[in-house]
């Protein structure tokens, strides 16, 4: 029996401690947000964070993660539903096209924030490169990343 | 558009579907063991599904008297303390209009299909927590078979 | 659209009712249409299954109105990020008048109930009037709906211009037609005095005012208008709008539910892997490993593919990679990707200039080449493309009992269906199908392999199981953008002017208009195919055949304005004479970008045009060459879609194509060895990423509000044409062949 705390709350799982965070999370606890896209940490579709680090969590056996604790996407909104500046943001920008990086993104975003509340556009270019985006919105996601910062924003897409 | 291209699109469309391999069975099936724990939910899905018993309707209809208290099951009759549950084998969870459903209901994703109401049923606040629905689980797994069948029979759908 | 000389022989010529009902079957599927309710009309058949209580009524078969006046709009097409949820919302909640605010979207049900060929006929039935927008060609327009929709097929960039145009702004109109002669009839005052906006019908005269939803019960009674007045564009007050997206919300947390989340209780999981040559089959599995290894329910050899079912799919893809498989041979086995290139070369070779199959020819093209005084020639290659759409395939399946359900995310939910009903050995009434939001589709979606992969596992197993591809398994299985070879001779005049213009490609799937130029002004030309097999099986990819031919025919234009000693966008105005709306948008584009205006050393900015599935697009593309590779710093688009209902849809989904194509341009190699995929993943298939998403301006103008185009695709084609002519401009260098990473610019 694997001992983990996931958003907060304590859960216990019974699986082979190699089983990736990923599976775990999808499957035996059932939190779908987080997303299967390569198995080999390129894509950056199940980024959780791991003590409030982003971790590609389909590369990152659930042994880890004990005694640490997960935060999914299900987990960065407020007790009361308050959606984190980063998904409000998110929303602002229309950042999403199909949706299925953007679990990740975001997880990737808010880790990003919290250590490094003014990124420089280098530095979202190096936090993010982990992250791939098939429907190509880069151009909103870091233009939301900007105003989530409370950043100037200056549209990369002009229309 | 031209012509052209509707048609190239049909049959690009089409061949892709005609062309389907008429579905061979497996070459080789090694079954290593059965599913630890078939959930009752199968097993009383695959009941309700095949041609339930008249008798096993008449029972639901009973078993449902509880249920009646806030769910309506008429076509057409207006929601009360819970959702108009007319036809609701097959519906995605939380979506009959006019009624205000939890969060946790509406977001579920859940299509109610009979494995998924049997298991709903059966612990209503641990297979959705967040529900808004009072009832207590209904621990006879044979009522719960009954009374799905009876939202199944088409006394109720 | 009239008339109908293409495409299979069952399907030719006219359309008669007749022919169109065994569309409906050969497909598995029909119509559904929007038709108004009225006594004895079918849609009476649907209100039990959309409609829920007495005080609501479908309109037709795509608007709903509720007690709480909130307008429903059924979406017959599914949502992969494109925004059609919203765009065609927007399209009938403006013709109707709705408030856009109490405005509801529900996908169409994939259901033969609500899609049924009974319902097509009686759309058909002699007494039925059509409504104006589907003439004059009820043929064209039958057929046309039946792909859009009655097949529920989502792609082609369809959607907008099809269903929104034909469809939900008819179904608009009279619904709103319907409420406001149910309230005249109430209120005893004449129809023409009542207006409508906001979901509230008002006569300003007697101070009636009411919603909708008082007068919905009695709208239904009325008759269909034959012909339903739709707006002017001044009279638009949500189309044109850029309205949030519908979908977005529940993207940002993690609560949007995709195929590969599907949740049915008892589900066990599937890996899956098939044989790495197309068409081999699997001759022996060795499993001993496999069946000692935990969590492992069941190994299968399905024959064309190896499946293992475990409790979890970690466990089921940890057992699947200890077992060896033995493949049967093929000829395909020692193909590699310069033997296809190869036999390209060959059998153009052998059409030399005269033959292969004549797809167009006009004027005198062997005159036109005596007479130039400067020709020109070049070939052009592109390799196969993979789709890799972020989200792997995956299907759930639970086959028991003569019934079947299937969860996944498909772009024909219909097709799905049929799938999982011919592998299923089931009828298609005995499947149920539910569709989910799709990670991308890009055409991949549209097959319906992983839907009878599932489903064949999960009629072995009995339970349901939730099948997932690898990434390597969705990289190595897929139906691919063709690789492609084209060569071209173009003839110049003395004071150089295009006058002839041969063209010779492999493969011509879809669209057949994609090689062709018929806007460009040219004295004589012709345009030639032929067909040669290649190894991988070929699937609808982003903007399809327009992805390769954009490429061949904008770089040629190029090299000819370059041969002319023209500048590439002056060369490309004076060939544009007689197209207004194509030269407004390549102006367009040319100023955004201060074409004239110098550049850094090593920089340079390229042009293409390419008009397709309806929508015209320009682009202008710089590069900074001064790194080892190219850099794309900024790409100007001007877009002309005839009317765009959502500009900020829209400008997404140029970004995206550009982000789409871009990555191609720059990395997609698909290649062969050995008659393998030697792709798997990401890290040998890279994706564009952050860093090298190039700024984005652009500029949308409304042309033909009668006609509009597509938005999904149209935006890919000019991309990779338009940075392979910047980095000619910057370095002198011209790029024949796709991706750029196979050139060393250092």
């Amino acid at each position: 029996m694997i001992k983990l705390n996931v958003n907060g709350q304590a859960k216990a799982v019974e699986v082979d401690p190699a089983t990736p965070i990923l599976w775990v999370v999808r499957e035996n606890l059932g939190m779908t947000g987080t997303k299967f896209g390569c198995g080999i940490a390129q894509c950056g579709a199940c980024t959780v964070h791991l003590d409030g680090k982003p971790v590609r969590s389909c590369s990152t056996p659930i042994s880890v993660a004990e005694g640490k604790s997960i935060t999914t996407i299900e987990g960065i909104a407020g007790e009361d539903g308050t959606l984190h500046r980063v998904q409000q943001a998110w929303i602002e920008a229309q950042v999403p096209q199909c949706g299925y990086c953007q679990s990740g993104q975001i997880m990737t975003a808010t880790a990003l924030l919290a250590k490094n509340p003014n990124p420089t556009d280098a530095q979202i270019d190096a936090a993010m490169a982990g992250n791939v985006c098939r429907c190509g919105m880069y151009n909103r996601i870091r233009q939301a990343i900007k105003a989530a910062a409370g950043q100037p924003v200056t549209k990369e897409t002009v229309a | 558009m031209t012509p052209a291209r509707t048609f190239a699109c049909l049959s690009v469309f089409l061949l892709a579907a005609c062309g389907a391999d008429p579905a061979p069975e497996p070459v080789e099936q090694i079954i290593v063991r059965q599913p630890d724990t078939p959930p009752a939910a199968i097993a009383a899905a695959a009941v309700a599904t095949a041609a339930p018993t008249s008798a096993l309707i008449a029972e639901g209809k009973a078993a449902f008297a509880n249920c009646s208290v806030c769910h309506a099951v008429a076509k057409g009759a207006p929601h009360g303390a819970g959702p108009n549950l007319f036809g609701i084998v097959g519906k995605p969870a939380g979506q009959a209009a006019g009624f205000a459903y939890s969060d946790a209901l509406k977001t579920s994703g859940i299509i109610w299909t009979a494995a998924e109401l049997d298991s709903f049923i059966a612990g209503p606040a641990t297979k959705i927590p967040g529900t808004t629905m009072m009832a207590g689980p209904m621990a006879d797994a044979a009522k719960r078979q009954a009374v799905i069948a009876f939202l199944e029979s088409s006394d109720a759908s | 659209m009239s008339k109908t000389e293409t495409g299979s022989p069952e399907k030719k010529g006219k359309w008669t009712r007749r022919a169109f009902i065994g569309a409906g079957v050969v497909a598995g599927s029909a119509l559904v249409v929007g038709v108004a309710v009225r006594q004895g009309n079918p849609v009476n058949r649907l209100n039990p299954l959309l409609a829920n209580g007495k005080d609501e009524r479908l309109l037709n078969a795509w608007v709903k109105v509720d007690a709480d006046n909130i307008v429903t709009a059924v979406i017959p097409h599914v949502e992969m990020g494109q925004g059609v949820y919203t765009a065609l919302a927007q399209m009938l909640a403006d013709e109707m008048d709705a408030d856009w605010n109490r405005v509801r979207i529900l996908e169409a049900p994939a259901d033969m109930q609500y899609v049924s060929d009974s319902i097509a006929r009686d759309f058909l039935a002699p007494d039925l009037e059509v409504p104006a927008l589907f003439e004059p060609t009820v043929a064209g327009g039958i057929l046309e709906l039946a792909q859009a929709m009655g097949l529920q097929f989502t792609g082609g960039s369809y959607s907008v211009r099809a269903t929104g145009q034909r469809a939900m702004r008819t179904a608009g109109a009279a619904a709103r037609e319907m409420l406001v002669a149910a309230a005249a009839s109430e209120w005893q005052v004449p129809a023409g005095e009542i207006s409508t906006a906001n979901s509230m019908i008002t006569h300003a005269r007697s101070g009636s005012s009411a919603p909708f939803s008082q007068f919905a019960l009695a709208a239904a009674e009325q008759s269909l208008p034959a012909r339903p007045t739709l707006k002017t564009p001044d009279k638009y007050t949500i189309m044109g709008q850029p309205k949030a997206r519908h979908d977005i919300p529940e993207k940002v947390d993690g609560s949007a539910i995709f195929g590969i989340d599907a949740n049915v209780p008892g589900m066990k999981y599937a890996a899956v892997k098939a044989p790495p040559v197309i068409g081999a089959t699997v001759e022996s599995m060795d499993a001993s490993t496999a069946k000692t290894m935990p969590g492992v329910l069941q190994i299968l050899n399905m024959g064309d593919f190896v499946a293992v079912v475990a409790d979890g799919y970690w466990q089921a893809q940890q057992a699947l990679s200890s077992i060896d498989t033995k493949y049967s041979k093929t000829e395909g086995d020692g193909l590699d990707q310069e033997a296809i290139f190869a036999r390209y070369a060959s059998h153009l070779d052998d059409a030399g200039e005269d033959g292969g199959d004549s797809e167009t020819e006009e004027g005198d093209v062997a005159k036109g080449f005596a007479d130039a005084a400067v020709k020109v020639e070049a070939e052009y290659k592109v390799p196969f493309l993979a789709h890799a759409a972020m989200e792997p395939m995956n299907c759930t399946a639970w086959v028991r009992d003569g019934k079947c359900d299937v969860w996944s995310g498909h772009q024909a939910p219909v097709k799905a269906r049929q799938a999982a009903a011919d592998a299923a050995g089931l009828p298609f009434e005995d499947v149920t199908y539910h569709n989910a939001y799709l990670g991308g589709g890009f055409g991949r979606r549209a097959q319906g392999d992983y839907i009878a992969m599932a489903t064949r596992i999960a009629k072995a197993t009995g339970y349901p199981v939730k099948m997932i591809w690898s990434r390597e398994e969705d990289t190595a299985q897929d139906f691919y953008r063709p690789s492609a070879t084209s060569r071209f001779r173009g003839g110049l005049d003395k004071d150089g002017r295009l006058v002839s213009w041969d063209n010779i490609h492999t493969h011509l799937f879809d669209p057949k208009d994609a090689p062709t130029v018929p806007y460009y002004k040219i004295a004589s030309h012709k345009i030639r195919k032929v067909e040669v097999p290649m190894q991988l099986r070929f699937g609808p990819w982003r903007s399809v055949d327009h992805s390769q031919h954009g490429f061949f025919i904008e770089s040629f234009v190029d090299e000819l304005a370059h041969a002319a000693g023209k500048d590439g966008y002056a060369f490309r105005r004076e060939l544009l004479a007689d197209s207004p709306r194509h030269l407004k948008v390549l102006d367009t584009a040319a100023k955004m970008s201060g074409w004239d205006t110098p550049l850094p050393d090593k920089h340079g900015r390229g042009i293409a045009l390419v008009p397709s599935f309806g929508s015209i697009v320009a682009q202008v593309a710089e590069v900074d060459m001064s790194g080892s590779k190219p850099k794309v710093t900024k790409v100007y688009v001007a877009a002309d879609p005839g009317f765009v209902i959502n500009p900020d849809g829209f400008t997404a989904q140029m970004e995206s194509a550009i982000a789409y194509g871009l990555t191609a341009a720059l990395y997609g190699d698909i290649t062969l060895a050995s008659g393998k995929v030697q792709q798997s993943n990401f890290h040998d298939y890279p994706m564009l990423r952050m860093g090298e998403m190039p700024a984005i301006e652009v500029a949308l103008i409304n042309g033909d509000h009668q006609h509009l185009g597509g938005g999904g695709e149209p935006g890919l084609p000019p991309i990779a044409p338009a940075v392979t002519n910047a980095i000619f401009a910057a370095t002198g260098k011209r790029i024949r062949e796709l991706p750029l990473a196979k050139h060393d610019f250092a």
